[in-house]
């Protein structure tokens, strides 16, 4: 279902792109509003294009029916058939050794027609941002005037009710009641 | 830049940023066991091979690092051997504990195909059967090249019968807590939130809820049988008394195999054993001498009784007592139901006839017609044998003390059921056999 050529990164089967929102943030995020070069650089920029979700498929960076690209922060989030509405409160994104904010992580849910009578569907936009000290640490006052607006990069996924045991990365939830009734070894179950 | 991009894991050059081996399981079964086992060279030394019984899962979590990127499973080759030589089964036991399959396996297919198998282990901490259950998981993926029958795949389903040999691809993890990994700050976002959805509490509510009816029924049908039971009691007890019946043959009784009671929940039985009393209670009335019909009802009702062993001692002690009226039979009834009144209440959402039993108002019709069937021809057939005047319509006029036993029935069952909020069938039941 995934081809396994992330543009040019030349892995073995079963490497993925899979990066922890530390990565997303620490590595691509951070590096990109600094203006470091990206290794590798697979993330495409699609700025505030406005894409359909549908519409990232060639566009963005896919990965296991995810797709992630840079984008730059703004209020009202459209596309040409309707909007993203944030959905929530923002969380952390912490480092895991030191347990340091680096940035930020907000949900959206896509709608379908105009704000703000649209229609509710199953995509998903997980938002990153640097957080705000950890930005304005990293850039010199000169830069933040040419950079009016900041970077962002957009997860985006389309929920799927059906996938009842996933890739078979973790338990499904059948294993699950077995595993309960592991605990009930002892007693004689009813035929 | 793509030039310097390969990875070496146990060298010094790491995997890409973002980049997780996160193999399908199509590819860990077409791709690297499929090699593995046939010898060829795998380009990228990922997976490693492990001995199982030497590596605890935390062990093989550091053996099977890739790069030095956090990491939420863990590869690795297996060689799976014979517990004991002439056994089928499979020794998994470490020097902490040991893994224990669980559910049963999966089957595993590529393009419609069936490529493998897929069972589930859990690690126990310490020794079998009094091990400790960890949140450590395996997955053990092993190929399957059609060569075995599907017969042979329902044995596999229980023990390791038939694959007990041969390498096998593992992945470990740590099984997670569903409510941690909602708001863990970082880490895999998507898949933890993905699971959540589709793992949601109504999917898995419904099977346990499903599991849980299966018992209640049972205990309802228990209990059911138990309610009805007592009903019969006096009956027996005035039927040894006056019938001539002896001991011995309510002795006997245990041994006979009782049909009814172990499908009380399926309705065609219920109307079974209910047309069986209207019909002896009419042939009763219609007829003046009932002396074949003792045997026939009296039959009848021990047949449905589950209690054969409790009721015949109950007898016994009736009939060398010398009992003859119906206020001591009453008492008797009465310590006898005081007896189990705490057993009664523990179960006691499944005494009320109404409760996970009765669906809809027909089913509803069943159980409470038959009780107060029951109770009234035995009021007819206690009535008669005590007073042996001969049988008509009107034999529904009880004596009044025999009343007084029937609403004690009825109130200690009220007693019990008014734990729950209804107990409206149960009145209804003793206004109609007034």
């Amino acid at each position: 279902m995934v081809d396994n050529n992330n543009n040019n990164v030349n892995l073995p089967p079963g490497f993925r792109f899979y990066p922890t929102d530390e990565e997303l943030v620490v590595h691509f995020l951070h590096r990109k509003a600094s203006l470091l070069p990206c290794h590798p650089d697979v993330i495409p920029d699609l700025d505030l294009y406005p894409f359909d979700p549908w519409q990232l498929q060639g566009r963005a960076l896919e990965e296991g029916n995810q797709w992630y690209y840079y984008s730059r922060r703004t209020q009202n989030r459209m596309t040409n058939n309707g909007y993203w509405m944030p959905m929530g409160m923002e969380e952390q994104v912490v480092t895991s050794s030191s347990n340091k904010r680096v940035g930020m992580k907000k949900y959206y849910v896509f709608h379908i027609g105009e704000a703000p009578n649209g229609n509710q569907t199953n995509w998903i936009m997980q938002e990153y941002r640097l957080s705000d000290s950890a930005s304005s640490s990293t850039r010199s006052s000169s830069k933040r005037k040419s950079q009016p607006k900041s970077w962002v990069i957009c997860r985006v996924y389309e929920r799927d009710e059906d996938d009842q045991d996933g890739d078979g990365t973790e338990l499904s939830c059948l294993d699950e009641v077995f595993l309960s009734l592991d605990d009930l070894d002892e007693v004689s179950l009813p035929n | 830049m793509p030039d310097n991009m390969s990875i070496s894991v146990n060298g010094q050059s790491q995997v890409p940023p973002g980049f997780r081996f996160h193999p399908t399981e199509e590819e860990l079964l077409q791709y690297y066991l499929r090699k593995k086992v046939s010898y060829e060279k795998i380009d990228l030394d990922v997976i490693r091979d492990v001995d199982l019984n030497k590596l605890e899962p935390w062990d093989i979590q550091e053996k099977c690092k890739i790069g030095t990127t956090p990491q939420n499973d863990w590869y690795f080759f297996s060689h799976k051997d014979k517990k004991y030589p002439t056994g089928t089964r499979t020794n998994r036991a470490t020097a902490a504990g040991f893994w224990k399959a669980t559910g049963r396996d999966k089957v595993i297919y590529s393009n419609g195909k069936r490529i493998g198998m897929r069972k589930t282990l859990v690690f126990y901490k310490g020794r079998a059967p009094h091990g400790q259950k960890s949140d450590w998981i395996m997955h053990e993926y092993r190929l399957d090249d059609n060569t075995t029958n599907d017969t042979n795949l329902v044995s596999n389903m229980i023990g390791d019968g038939g694959q007990e040999e041969g390498w096998v691809v593992c992945r470990i993890f740590k099984k997670k807590n569903h409510l941690k990994t909602l708001d863990s700050p970082s880490g895999e976002g998507r898949r933890s939130h993905h699971l959540y959805d589709t793992c949601d509490e109504g999917a898995l509510e419904q099977i346990l809820q499903q599991m849980g009816r299966g018992c209640k029924e049972e205990n309802y049908e228990a209990n059911y049988n138990n309610n009805y039971g007592r009903f019969a009691r006096p009956f027996e007890s005035t039927l040894n008394n006056n019938g001539g019946y002896n001991n011995e043959r309510f002795m006997k009784l245990p041994n006979l195999e009782s049909p009814k009671s172990t499908s009380m929940e399926n309705n065609e039985n219920n109307n079974d054993g209910y047309h069986a009393i209207i019909q002896v209670d009419m042939a009763n009335e219609n007829e003046g001498s009932f002396s074949d019909h003792h045997h026939h009802h009296h039959h009848n009702n021990m047949v449905n009784n589950p209690l054969e062993a409790s009721s015949s001692s109950m007898v016994i002690a009736c009939g060398d007592g010398g009992l003859t009226n119906w206020v001591a039979l009453d008492r008797l009834v009465a310590s006898q139901l005081n007896g189990q009144t705490e057993a009664s209440r523990q179960l006691a959402c499944f005494t009320d006839p109404t409760m996970g039993y009765c669906t809809n108002d027909q089913d509803l019709q069943l159980p409470t017609l038959k009780s107060s069937s029951s109770t009234s021809s035995l009021s007819t057939h206690a009535r008669t044998t005590t007073s042996t005047t001969t049988t008509t319509a009107t034999a529904y006029i009880s004596p009044s003390h025999d009343y007084a036993s029937e609403i004690d029935l009825w109130n200690f069952a009220r007693s019990t059921s008014s734990l729950l909020s209804s107990s409206e069938p149960l009145c209804h039941v003793s206004n109609t056999s007034v």
